[in-house]
């Protein structure tokens, strides 16, 4: 058992921590308080490879796995929530599909320009009536002639607003159940019907749009329909897998960024005569912290050697998403406790960590359906 | 054409560091390695100068252990073509390798490879001898020109155009012909960050080993008059004194401060 991540990702890693540090950090609390999509960033993190990093080369790809992409995700969330969280949409549940399920076609007319960074892709399964319960979807696709014509609402839809493709979930059965759902390929700036409906204010990761959209009669062309009719539920659990581990892996980056400010800050503070890290009280906060972040990132770590090994990821995936996204939210709230006062403010990057880590408990799955697919897993 | 980028890994201490008395060296614990600030500036340059001129070969070289493999696999990731380091048991046996040790084992390279052109850093951070390059030049009496903030190369011609950067802001413009070493200064460029896929190729680009024997040296090339007796960290003193009251009132305590200390007449 190796725990040492091999020097290709290492170097990797460095890379990108160092682009992270110089070209994110600056700009991360500016970017949530204008709540603008920073695509300048999404450019450069395009030039230097980054935006394909688990796709094959063949169509536009980096070629790695799933670990260096998961360590990728980590850098990002250390200094940027946002860009993490529509970095992560962007690869695993927009790209990702069409390379495992799509035609040659569809790889090379939408997948590369994800990969090669050129769009910016999204993956809409949410609707404003079905959460959760994901699969009791009102959206729905029916056939004419040789075209689909698709109607319905999705709602939270991370970088609708600025996708070139839209992955979108829709009923083509509505008496086959599971088996009805199918995913179409949108394109958002050419398909009539199309509409970003709202871009929502949030509490955090203001960066990343999310927005509701709305299909009125949009016409796609059969050759827009990903894989076969029916196999949309069959690839929303597939695609989750590999989504949850970036999940997980972005959670973990927002602790660790929090973490590293309340340690840095703890040792400069003095209070009675002496840094406040001496405290017994603060110390163990940061231990506690630190014993936190060490154990989501081995779940993350194991989860993602998991997937590239090809094995089931169902459950450990799972299981990182949902120990990760309670860490990051654990630590970055004792982060702002540490820094006090100034903990409390937008100077200070901890109480931004907070409000980010509270979506990573929410989005792909809420904690409670962690639990419940963790339960089953167990036989529960 | 070949261009020699001589790179070096540094260690960078920790913010706080603790050095017990007698010791010669901070403790590994406190040190973190990177590639050398100038050398960044060097290979950025090298690999610029190979992106404009077709059948440039750019090589890196370095004199470090094999922990300073990844700093130099990250030259290749950038573009360097291919890289050789050079270690032995008797350099890992020494303190420090002085300027004179480093300029005879660089020239022996320069020997083997036949550069028209070689780039070194101004200074490195850790030592910050400042010497190496002119040293390596005056010993395989090739031209030189030290800190070198800008460069344009005439390859039909054999010249280097560079601006030196003199003390006081001021510039000198000179002209030296090939073959020739210059010490390359921060800010002559714009150093790129390694893309992912020029990462993953380096992987499989070539750093060939060299031990001193390849290279016709001996162990006594180390040997040096210089030793290292102390290591601590100065004193530092700081004062600051902060005028009040309005511009103009603070205008004259600073006029005032400035005559005191000698910096003005009056
Ligand atoms: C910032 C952001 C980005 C997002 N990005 C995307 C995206 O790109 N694409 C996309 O398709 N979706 C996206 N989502 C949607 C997200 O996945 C859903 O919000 C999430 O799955 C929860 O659904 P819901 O909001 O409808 O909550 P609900 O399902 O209504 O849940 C409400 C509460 O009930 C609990 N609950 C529900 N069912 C059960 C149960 N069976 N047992 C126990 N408790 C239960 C939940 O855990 C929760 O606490 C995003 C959401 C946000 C906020």
């Amino acid at each position: 058992m190796n725990f040492e991540v091999p020097d290709e990702h290492r170097m990797i890693r460095n890379t990108v921590r160092e682009f992270a540090d110089e070209e994110i950090a600056p700009i991360a609390q500016e970017i949530e308080d204008e709540h603008r999509y920073p695509a300048e960033v999404f450019d450069a993190l395009a030039g230097l490879d980054v935006m394909g990093i688990p796709i094959t080369e063949e169509y536009g790809g980096l070629g790695g796995d799933q670990l260096m992409y998961a360590l990728v995700t980590e850098e990002l969330g250390r200094v940027s929530g946002a860009i993490g969280l529509s970095y992560a949409a962007h690869v695993s549940l927009a790209a990702k599909p069409i390379e495992l399920f799509g035609t040659h076609e569809q790889k090379e007319r939408w997948l590369r320009p994800l990969a090669e960074g050129e769009a910016i892709g999204a993956w809409a399964l949410t609707e404003p009536g079905s959460g959760s319960d994901a699969s009791n979807m009102d959206t729905h696709a029916e056939r004419d002639g040789d075209e689909y014509v698709l109607d319905g609402t999705k709602q939270f839809i991370t970088n609708a607003s600025e996708a070139g493709s839209i992955l979108v979930k829709a009923v083509t059965d509505p008496d086959a159940g599971y088996d009805g759902i199918s995913t179409f390929i949108v394109d958002p700036r050419e398909d009539d019907g199309f509409e970003v409906t709202t871009i929502w204010d949030k509490m955090g990761l203001n960066a990343s749009p999310t927005c509701e959209i709305a299909f009125d009669d949009v016409r796609l062309p059969e050759d827009r329909l990903l894989g076969t009719e029916g196999d949309g539920w069959t690839q929303t659990m597939k695609t989750l897998g590999g989504g949850r581990i970036s999940i997980a892996a972005l959670s973990v980056g927002l602790a660790q960024g929090a973490y590293e400010a309340a340690r840095s800050y703890a040792g400069e503070r003095e209070q009675f005569d002496q840094p406040v890290s001496k405290f017994d009280a603060v110390r163990d906060m940061i231990v506690e912290m630190d014993r936190k972040i060490e154990r989501s990132r081995l779940l993350t770590h194991k989860a993602a050697a998991q997937y590239d090994s090809g094995g089931e990821v169902t459950k450990s995936s799972s299981l990182a998403k949902l120990d990760a996204s309670e860490t990051s939210r654990e630590v970055a709230e004792d982060a702002v406790q540490v820094l006090g006062g100034y903990g409390y403010t937008t100077d200070f990057a901890p109480q931004r960590f907070y409000r980010d880590a509270k979506l990573m408990e929410i989005g792909e799955g809420t904690s409670e359906i962690q639990r419940m697919v963790i339960g089953r897993e167990l036989g529960l | 054409m070949k261009i020699l980028v001589t790179v070096k890994e540094v260690a960078e201490a920790a913010d706080d560091f603790e050095l017990p008395d007698g010791a010669l060296d901070i403790d590994e614990r406190y040190l973190e390695y990177d590639l050398n600030e100038w050398d960044e500036y060097g290979v950025e340059e090298g690999v610029q100068i190979a992106e404009e001129n077709e059948d440039t070969e750019v090589v890196s070289v370095t004199i470090g252990p094999e922990r300073s493999e990844e700093t130099i696999r990250m030259a290749l990731a950038k573009g360097v073509d291919r890289a050789i380091r050079i270690w032995d048991d008797a350099l890992e046996d020494v303190a420090f390798l002085d300027v004179e040790a480093r300029a005879r084992i660089l020239a022996a390279v320069v020997a083997e490879e036949d550069p028209d052109l070689v780039l070194t850093g101004v200074q490195a951070n850790d030592d910050g001898f400042g010497a190496t390059g002119i040293a390596l030049a005056d010993r395989i009496d090739f031209e030189w020109a030290a800190v070198v903030n800008h460069l344009d190369l005439d390859v039909e011609g054999g010249l280097a155009h560079v601006h030196r950067e003199l003390e006081g802001g001021v510039e000198e413009l000179t002209d030296v012909e090939l073959p020739a070493v210059l010490s390359i200064q921060t800010g002559i460029n714009e150093p790129r960050y390694a893309s992912l896929r020029g990462i993953r190729q380096a992987q499989s680009k070539e750093i060939v080993p060299y031990e001193l024997a390849d290279l016709d040296l001996d162990a006594d090339v180390t040997d040096s008059p210089l030793s290292l007796t102390s290591m601590y960290e100065p004193e530092t003193e700081s004062s600051a004194t902060v005028f009040e009251g309005s511009p103009e009132e603070e205008a004259d305590q600073l006029g005032e401060l400035l005559g005191e200390m000698g910096v003005v007449e009056g």
